[in-house]
């Protein structure tokens, strides 16, 4: 009956860990835009805003599409991060995260990225395109210091296993204190993998008219905005889990959750966009230098 | 039927839908397409300059669940902020045929009624609804960040009572647009987006979508059909 | 008879029938019906891949006293099932309107010849593989060189026939050096016998073993196209025609990667590799060929990186993805190992479909041109999704097989705890992702040519080895454990502790890997996807593509809107200073330096001056009588 019970466990949590991760998604892009909208003084949106979005694109009468490629590329977005999320544990499910660990993971998380870039190349739009090269480009700068993070906590806690570092973490303490170099480093990195302000160049409205978003509409823009309440989310709890060990509970989760995702987002209205090369450069030197004494002092 | 300036008003079909789902979920969509409105601004005049305080912090839209957006095709309302010449009413037109319905325009502006300031220019196209269905007009010279806030909300309403369906008129009487449009930029007037496809693709073809206009067009159109994917060894 | 003296009597009728009857129509057939009887011979050996005993041929040479003999091992087999399907699927690729179109453009006899240059291809590898020492590996290594140089000869272009030149220069360069590593064998053992090397190994002094794995190792990197011999290899393959570049692209280079496994890891030995420090550094030999590995991975991947032409881009990569497989094998572990010798067959898949992809589009357009292309995708949907496929595995991302071989070279060296190598392995792979974006970008997305409009899908024949490589593609890349049966049994050959596996992929104490369920999830994920995209959503028009947004420009068929050319310029402002072309000089600067020296020489030669020839000689003799060197 083990299995049984193990297997409708799994069931139930393919079901619920999407869920709950584009709900909690949806609460961090109200964050966010709540956030901005305080720094610049305003009021901002209303709490179901989110969803009132949503709900309006993916109820448009009519909406392009610019060939099957188009639409793949939008189910590859949305489902990539669908099955990215249970491979992240949250207290109580595991998912399947000891199937892969976090190497795994931080592959997984290009397939949406790449089934995007094909649905924008056939809208045949260069500023999509454009959005794309810079995009992938972007990638190659902060994935980088990410990696090397990744590296670093992985021979900490010798284990790639995201469920072997959380119960690491919860039983000594967390790993912002033990590698506190390496945690600011994921930070930064942090900041370049949520795409938003400084490091938003490959959206860059008044450049390239929002770059790979140019020719989405109805649907294909409401798949966008789902993809972008995952991205919040995975961010987060990837952070969470590799330095603040987890959640024992669902209240400490949230709390964590809700307070790393925070600061990226206060930071990003703070500054102006960087240019792509400065981007490189400022995720080539900075993190990429604080990780790599960070990973010195791991070994 | 009645009519508002030009644009008929079709009186809401009576007949109410027997599943209590679906009018659940209209009145949802409907509430949410009102309260979440996404706004291209084409800044042909001087209005452009009220929208900046309209959308900051002194008035703030974002409050109301409107935001600028970029390209045509992610936006909701189209915003026609001045005088219209006739160079610029071109890329209005493939503007607001590229944007997806349901879609509403707003003339700001009295330039945008009936020419305002431009009447006597040869070059200006003065009465915007006779080439694009406009859901509102907010006239002025120019309106302040009230007025224009006061006429989203307008819209607001309208769209939340089921009211904003401008949009079908261009569909349904394309030919009268069609004409109009040619009219201004001579026979061979032609956008690169096929609005009787769309018509007849998404069912929303009226009875005076074809006309005369509209058999002129076909004469000399470039061809628009989609490539098609298929397999052919 | 052993299956081995099969497979050589197969390949000697083989190649004979093709030489008589190489200009007459329906050769191809002939030619695929033998790759698939020699595939057959294969798998009637499979026991190797699965632990099986080491299969000698019954029939061997000698020469002024040394044995030569052939016999196949699991690491031998492993290459060979790889070397002729690759074989296969590259005569399948032109057995149809490939071939007829190659005849109309050049004639039945050039078409032949290109199938005799496949079939000397395989075959010389095969005797290469199949080699019980050292001299008979020289004899294969001058075969497969003169073969490869044959393949890449056939194309008349200027371009092509220059590279190929500079190949077989390399190439002999190589064998000189292998050849002067045999010599210096000789003089220690007396013997060409592996194991009477592998003994002697175990008692020469450190700098011998330099010396010795210096020479050997420049001989197999020249092959593999290893930093710093990198040069040759992108060009030549590149500009060789389809079906020969897809043979040479998926395994030809690798046969320095079997070498450097006999030779180095297998004779010289592993504890020599870790035990032997460089003077004056923290480094052993095995850090220096892994970091040999890792600039492969990264210089060759962004070089192809600034390539305009789909065939060079490619190319480069299979420079570069070879740095992978070294890098994997010099972890030594048991997991690294596997990783590399698995990439091996991963990218032999992957680099054959692509190579028939750009063969297809070629075909098709006439052009891989990235500046000449786009948006192909609606014509060559078929062709598109081979591509995708396969550039999801060279890019190694999952679900496809390169993901397998990749995580395992980037676990082992995590195990190893090896920072510089993991982000050097990365750094490739990223660089990997942006190529292949642009390589699908450039010739199937974006904005379809007028002159496009009419371009039909590749032909029946060219599609089926595609498809075909893309299914292997993906089923090894869920089940990895197929492939990995061989790899384990070929460590096993190599001395090395077998990786242990299931069929879903690597089994862990600490963070294993199971392909079986990542790739359920995917398609789990990707199915709810689907859903939320199809039922939630209307229906969407398909428009054309000039309905498209432009700032409220119209477009049209006389002004082009796509974005391919310096695709990546955001970095290329920052890192295009970085491509100086050091090592163009370094090799313009040897070869200035060589012609220098052979024009003095030859000056001294023919000279006019006969007096100041008598007197060099007389000096030169006097020098040498009176005690010379000693």
């Amino acid at each position: 009956m083990a299995s049984f019970n193990s297997i409708s466990e799994l069931l139930a949590q393919l079901l619920f860990m999407p869920m709950l991760a584009f709900l909690l998604g949806l609460v961090m892009v109200l964050m966010y835009r709540k956030i901005a909208a305080r720094l610049q003084r305003r009021i901002g949106p209303p709490f179901f805003q989110p969803v009132y979005d949503i709900v309006k694109l993916y109820s448009k009468d009519t909406q392009i599409s610019h060939g099957l490629i188009h639409d793949i590329g939008i189910v590859v977005a949305v489902g990539g991060y669908v099955a990215a999320v249970i491979l992240l544990p949250v207290p109580g499910m595991d998912g399947i995260a000891d199937k892969g660990g976090i190497i795994t993971l931080s592959y997984f998380l290009m397939i949406p990225s790449l089934g995007m870039a094909l649905g924008v190349g056939q809208c045949a739009n260069p500023n999509g395109s454009i959005g794309i090269s810079r995009a992938l480009t972007a990638m190659l700068a902060y994935d980088i210091p990410f990696i090397i993070v990744v590296f670093g906590v992985a021979l900490h806690y010798q284990s790639t296993s995201l469920v072997g570092m959380i119960d690491y973490q919860q039983a000594h303490q967390w790993g912002i204190f033990e590698m506190p170099l390496l945690a600011a480093a994921g930070l930064f990195a942090l900041q370049g993998m949520m795409g938003k302000h400084p490091f938003e160049i490959y959206v860059a409205p008044a450049e390239i008219a929002t770059g790979p978003m140019v020719e989405m509409s109805g649907k294909f823009m409401g798949g966008l905005f789902v993809m972008q309440s995952f991205q919040f989310y995975v961010a987060s709890v990837l952070y969470t889990s590799l330095f603040l060990g987890g959640g024992a509970n669902w209240f400490e989760f949230l709390l964590k959750i809700f307070f790393v995702v925070e600061i990226p987002m206060s930071i990003s209205f703070l500054f102006p966009r960087y240019r792509t090369e400065d981007m490189v450069r400022i995720m080539w030197k900075w993190p990429v230098m604080l990780a790599l004494i960070g990973i010195a002092f791991v070994i | 039927m009645s009519k508002l300036g030009n644009i008929p008003v079709q009186a809401k079909s009576e007949k109410k839908r027997t599943n209590p789902l679906a009018r659940v979920f209209d009145e949802l969509i409907q509430f949410c397409q009102s309260r979440s409105m996404f706004m291209l601004h084409y800044c042909t005049g001087c209005g452009a300059i009220e929208l900046p305080p309209a959308m900051t912090s002194r008035f703030d839209m974002e409050r109301l669940g409107i935001q600028p957006m970029v390209t045509p095709r992610q936006a909701d309302i189209l915003l026609v902020t001045g005088y219209v010449s006739v160079k610029t009413l071109k890329r209005v037109i493939l503007t607001y045929e590229q944007m997806q319905s349901p879609k509403y325009v707003i003339g700001i502006c009295s330039c945008t009624v009936n020419g305002g300031m431009y009447w006597q220019s040869y070059a200006t196209a003065k009465v915007l609804n006779e080439y694009l269905p406009v859901d509102v007009y907010i006239a002025g010279c120019m309106p302040r960040p009230e007025a224009v806030i006061m006429g989203l909300r307008r819209l607001m309403s309208n769209i939340e009572n089921g009211k904003g369906n401008a949009w079908k008129d261009y569909y349904e009487r394309y030919d009268y647009y069609l004409g109009n449009q040619q009219h201004l930029f001579g026979d061979d007037w032609q956008t690169p987006v096929d609005v009787i496809g769309e018509a007849k693709f998404y069912d929303l073809e009226g009875e005076e979508t074809y006309g005369e206009h509209t058999r002129t067009l076909e004469q000399h159109q470039e061809p628009l059909e989609a490539a098609v994917m298929r397999v052919k060894l | 008879m052993s299956v081995l003296d099969e497979v050589f009597i197969l390949c000697a009728l083989g190649a004979l029938v093709l030489f008589v009857f190489h200009r007459i129509r329906g050769i191809e057939k002939l030619a695929v019906v033998f790759y698939a009887a020699l595939l057959y011979l294969l798998i009637k050996m499979s026991g190797l891949g699965y632990g099986g005993e080491v299969i000698y041929s019954s029939f061997s040479l000698n020469i002024l006293g040394e044995t030569l003999q052939w016999r196949f091992d699991a690491v031998s087999w492993f290459f060979a099932i790889i070397t002729v399907a690759s074989g296969l699927f590259s005569a399948v690729f032109m057995s149809g309107k490939w071939g007829e179109s190659y005849r109309e453009k050049t004639s039945n006899a050039a078409y032949g010849t290109l199938q005799i240059a496949l079939l000397l291809n395989v075959n010389s590898m095969l005797i290469l593989l199949a080699s019980g020492d050292l001299l008979s590996l020289f004899i294969g290594w001058e075969l497969v060189s003169w073969a490869s140089f044959m393949m890449m000869a056939l194309n008349p272009d200027k371009q092509a026939r220059q590279a190929a030149i500079k190949y077989i220069v390399y190439a002999m360069a190589g064998a000189m050096a292998f050849l002067a590593a045999m010599a210096y064998v000789y003089g220690i053992t007396g013997s060409l016998q592996y194991a009477e090397l592998a003994q002697a190994s175990a008692a020469l002094s450190n700098g011998q073993i330099i010396l010795l794995s210096l020479l050997f190792f420049t001989g197999f990197a020249i092959k593999m196209g290893l930093i710093p011999f990198h040069l040759w290899q992108a060009v030549a393959y590149a500009e060789t025609p389809a079906p020969g570049a897809v043979f040479l692209g998926a395994i030809s280079a690798r046969m320095g990667l079997y070498a450097i496994i006999v030779v180095l890891i297998q004779l010289i030995g592993l504890g020599h590799l870790q035990q032997i420090h460089i003077p004056f550094t923290f480094w052993n030999l095995q850090t220096v060929l892994a970091w040999v590995g890792a600039l492969t991975t990264i210089i060759p991947t962004y070089i192809a990186l600034k390539q305009n032409d789909a065939r060079h881009l490619l190319a480069w990569h299979g420079v570069g993805q070879g740095g992978y497989m070294l890098l994997g094998l010099m972890t030594l572990n048991s997991l690294g190992s596997a990783g590399g010798l698995l990439h091996v067959f991963n990218y032999a898949t992957y680099q054959a479909a692509l190579f028939m992809t750009i063969g297809a589009v070629i075909y098709r357009t006439g052009t891989a041109n990235f500046d000449k292309l786009g948006g192909l995708v609606t014509q060559m949907p078929l062709t598109f999704m081979v591509m995708v496929f396969s550039i999801i595995g060279l890019a190694g991302l999952p679900p496809m097989n390169g993901f397998v071989s990749k995580w395992m070279v980037y676990r082992s060296l995590l195990l190893d705890g090896e920072p510089l190598l993991f982000v050097a392995a990365v750094i490739g792979t990223l660089g990997t992702i942006l190529s292949v974006y642009k390589l699908v970008h450039n010739t199937f997305l974006g904005q379809l040519r007028v002159e496009h409009q009419n371009v039909r899908e590749a032909p029946l024949s060219l599609l089926i080895p595609m498809l075909v490589l893309a299914a292997i593609m993906f089923v090894t890349g869920m089940m990895p454990g197929l492939v990995l049966d061989w790899v384990a049994s070929a460590q096993l050959a190599m001395g090395l502790v077998p990786v242990t596996y299931n069929l879903g992929g690597i089994v862990l104490a600490s963070g294993g890997l199971d392909m079986i369920w990542i790739t359920l999830i995917l398609f789990y994920g990707l199915g709810v996807g689907a859903i939320i995209f199809y039922l939630l959503g209307g229906r969407a028009k398909r428009v054309h593509q000039y309905d498209n947004y432009a700032g409220g420009h119209f477009l049209t068929s006389r002004v082009r809107y796509h974005y391919s050319h310096n695709f990546y310029a955001g970095l290329m402002h920052l890192i295009g200073g970085w491509y100086r072309g050091s090592f163009k000089k370094l090799e313009q600067a040897i070869v200035s330096l060589v012609s220098l020296l052979s024009q003095l020489s030859e000056n001294m030669y023919r000279s006019a001056q006969p007096a100041m020839m008598v007197i060099i000689v007389v000096v030169l003799s006097l020098w040498s009588i009176s005690g010379g060197i000693n």
